[in-house]
């Protein structure tokens, strides 16, 4: 009895101990990663090399083996350089020395690593799961071929059967001894003649019309471009404002294309395309991201892990999608600013396309249309300052802010607006 | 004659499914005269049998690089900057910014609201619209960003760095973060920096706002220094 009584006595004391520790291991882990991310993640990542290197393997490196060097490093990375020929080089390698961390205590550094450790291995473990998901693209594929095969067989299909008829007929009418009157040929037929003719000027002059108002407007252009740039990643996932590269839209008459610095910014350290929205081209292909990036890094002469020398940058030759003839001015600020208008208006949900097309076909009637409608926004706007009889009549109550003046009532239909 | 007629059938057939519905040519235009510009246009590419982007090669062809005359200051807009980039690992000019003081006055409650929007833009995507670090890039570490940005009200490094080092940074740029001198006029970049020491003050109660006034009447007084270092780097 007291034997059994001592086996479930160490039994329970050891799971009660392997629980307690358990708890605290996890505490620590957590604590691990929100010391990492107050101090660390600025500049070290698990996986990535960025300002300083990866931590993934840190105690497998230099001097590392022994915590007790971490710790000593981490308290004061300038005095522990000058006895260490390893973090020597490192600072030869980054230009940089790490900054220092005396108040971190060795238990706060012994939990960092744990959590480094942790995510090391759940990162090796990531990619195995990340396998399937590649045959979807195929049956979103273009079915109109399909489409048109079957169509042209049944219409193939049809005209046989048409012939098979008549012939039949003309079989049963001899055989009846019906007196046959020479059949006339379709194409001597003056009904089906007169019927084709009319047919044809109808879609010829649809045609022609459209064709004739269509020149020179490029509605749905959707050209390839040097880099596939998604601006369904970058504006809609990232929720990137459009300012943020094309910030001249708000101040100036283009919007103007980003420079590479723009795309740097963040792409020294974005170098790959993780994200669980796919990307398509106009054809439905998938289209890998990441390749996308080192494109980018091509023009920009940029190599990850190194820094970057913005001079050898190469400018990337992007294909202008939305163009007005010469004879039209266009300003965009007067528009974003002082109109107030959203970009998505005239551009299209940009934020949802894989590929940019132009969403609007850019004619006069489409410009004049929205003067005409578009009602103009006088409250707290430094524009319109000048308009000071219409703000009298605002003042007066004879005009409502609200409502009722459109861009059409202040000058917008002028030709001269446009066109001097 | 039924040959032909299949034949031809059979062609339109194919060409119409041959017909992709993706828009890859611009299509033809009216009036080309009209419609491009003689003159030359933003991004337009130019004659490299007339034009020059090698100041060397300015004899023989006419040299243009689209950039503003070295040293040009536009109407408006701050003096240049005293202190040039730090070169690789050096931090003299990075210490040394901390010297200058912010040349702009004070924020007026416009000048705030279009500083937000600027701040917004350009720095909240990854420093976070509350200024906490954690930007929709970042997105506690489940954005594309690896790096955490800096949290800018509560981190000691942000809230001890004077506005002058805040213009160094936003202007050349510090480790992972770029340089947004092309986004940012020089006034912008200052009134930023305004910006984001209020919200400090704002974020930590009186104590910051009392500190930052002493701050900043050593570094009104600083500003002789960084004149002479104007001269310098002339």
């Amino acid at each position: 009895m007291t034997h059994n009584r001592r086996f479930i006595k160490n039994v329970v004391s050891g799971l009660i101990a392997s629980f307690v520790l358990l708890i605290s291991n996890k505490v620590s882990a957590q604590d691990g990663k929100a010391l990492f991310s107050a101090n660390c993640a600025s500049c070290h990542s698990v996986t990535k090399k960025l300002t300083g290197p990866a931590l993934a393997g840190v105690e497998t490196r230099g001097p590392w083996g022994d915590r007790k060097k971490i710790h000593d490093w981490v308290h004061n990375p300038a005095g522990f350089m000058k006895t260490d020929a390893y973090t020597e080089g490192l600072h030869k390698e980054y230009g940089i020395v790490m900054t220092a961390f005396p108040t971190l205590n060795e238990k706060e550094i012994d939990a960092i690593l744990d959590y480094v450790k942790a995510e090391e291995a759940a990162a090796t473990a990531a990619p195995a799961a990340g396998a399937p998901g590649a045959a979807q693209a195929e049956e979103t594929g273009d079915s109109s071929l399909l489409f048109g095969i079957i169509t042209l067989i049944l219409a193939i299909v049809a005209f046989t059967l048409l012939q098979v008829n008549a012939n039949l007929r003309k079989m049963a009418d001899d055989k009846e001894g019906v007196p046959a009157h020479e059949p006339v040929p379709f194409w001597r037929n003056k009904a089906y003649i007169a019927f084709i003719t009319i047919i044809l000027f109808l879609i010829g002059g649809y045609f022609t019309t459209k064709g004739a108002i269509g020149l020179g407007r490029t509605k749905d252009y959707q050209p390839e471009q040097p880099i596939f740039f998604a601006h369904k990643i970058h504006a809609g996932v990232n929720q990137i404002n459009c300012l943020y590269c094309h910030g001249p839209a708000h101040d100036g008459k283009q919007a103007t294309i980003p420079s590479i610095n723009i795309c740097m910014n963040c792409h020294q350290a974005i170098n790959e395309y993780t994200g669980k929205e796919k990307i398509y081209n106009g054809e439905g292909e998938e289209v890998n991201g990441t390749a996308e990036i080192q494109k980018l890094y091509k023009y920009a002469g940029f190599e990850p892990g190194k820094p970057w020398d913005p001079s050898k940058a190469k400018p990337i030759e992007w294909v202008r999608i939305h163009n007005l003839p010469d004879h039209v001015y266009f300003n965009h600020s007067q528009h974003v600013t002082a109109g107030q208008v959203q970009c998505q208006t005239c551009h299209g949900e940009i934020n949802k396309m894989d590929e940019v097309h132009q969403f609007a076909d850019l004619s006069m009637g489409w410009c004049i249309n929205c003067h005409r409608t578009t009602e103009v926004k006088f409250k707290d706007n430094g524009f319109y300052s000048l308009y000071e009889k219409y703000h009298d009549q605002l003042k007066n109550g004879k005009l409502d802010s609200t409502k009722g003046i459109t861009v059409e009532k202040i000058g917008g239909t002028e030709c001269q607006k446009c066109h001097y | 004659m039924k040959k032909l007629a299949i034949i031809s059938f059979v062609a339109a057939g194919i060409a119409l499914v041959s017909c992709s519905d993706v828009k890859r040519k611009p299509g033809a235009i009216y009036m080309p005269d009209m419609a491009y510009s003689r003159a030359y246009e933003t991004y337009a590419q130019r004659d490299s049998s007339v034009f020059t982007t090698d100041p060397n090669d300015a004899e023989n062809r006419i040299f243009y690089n689209n950039l503003p005359v070295a040293g040009t200051v536009a109407r408006g807009e701050e003096l240049p900057f005293p202190l040039a980039k730090d070169a690789a690992g050096d931090t003299t000019n990075y210490v040394a910014s901390r010297q200058i003081a912010n040349p702009e006055a004070a924020l007026t409650p416009t000048e705030l609201k279009e500083t937000e929007r600027l701040y917004l833009v350009n720095c909240g995507i990854c420093h976070g619209a509350k200024l906490d670090g954690n930007g929709p890039l970042y997105k506690d570490g489940k954005g594309p960003y690896p790096a955490k940005p800096r949290n800018l009200v509560d981190d000691a490094v942000a809230v001890n760095m004077p506005d002058g080092q805040m213009f160094y940074v936003m202007t050349y740029g510090k480790n992972l973060m770029g340089s947004y001198a092309s986004q940012l006029t020089r006034k912008q970049r200052w009134q930023i920096a305004h910006y984001i020491k209020g919200k400090q003050a704002e974020k930590h109660g009186g104590a910051t706002t009392t500190a930052a006034a002493p701050a900043a009447s050593p570094a009104a007084t600083a500003t002789a220094p960084a004149k002479d270092s104007t001269e310098k780097a002339k």
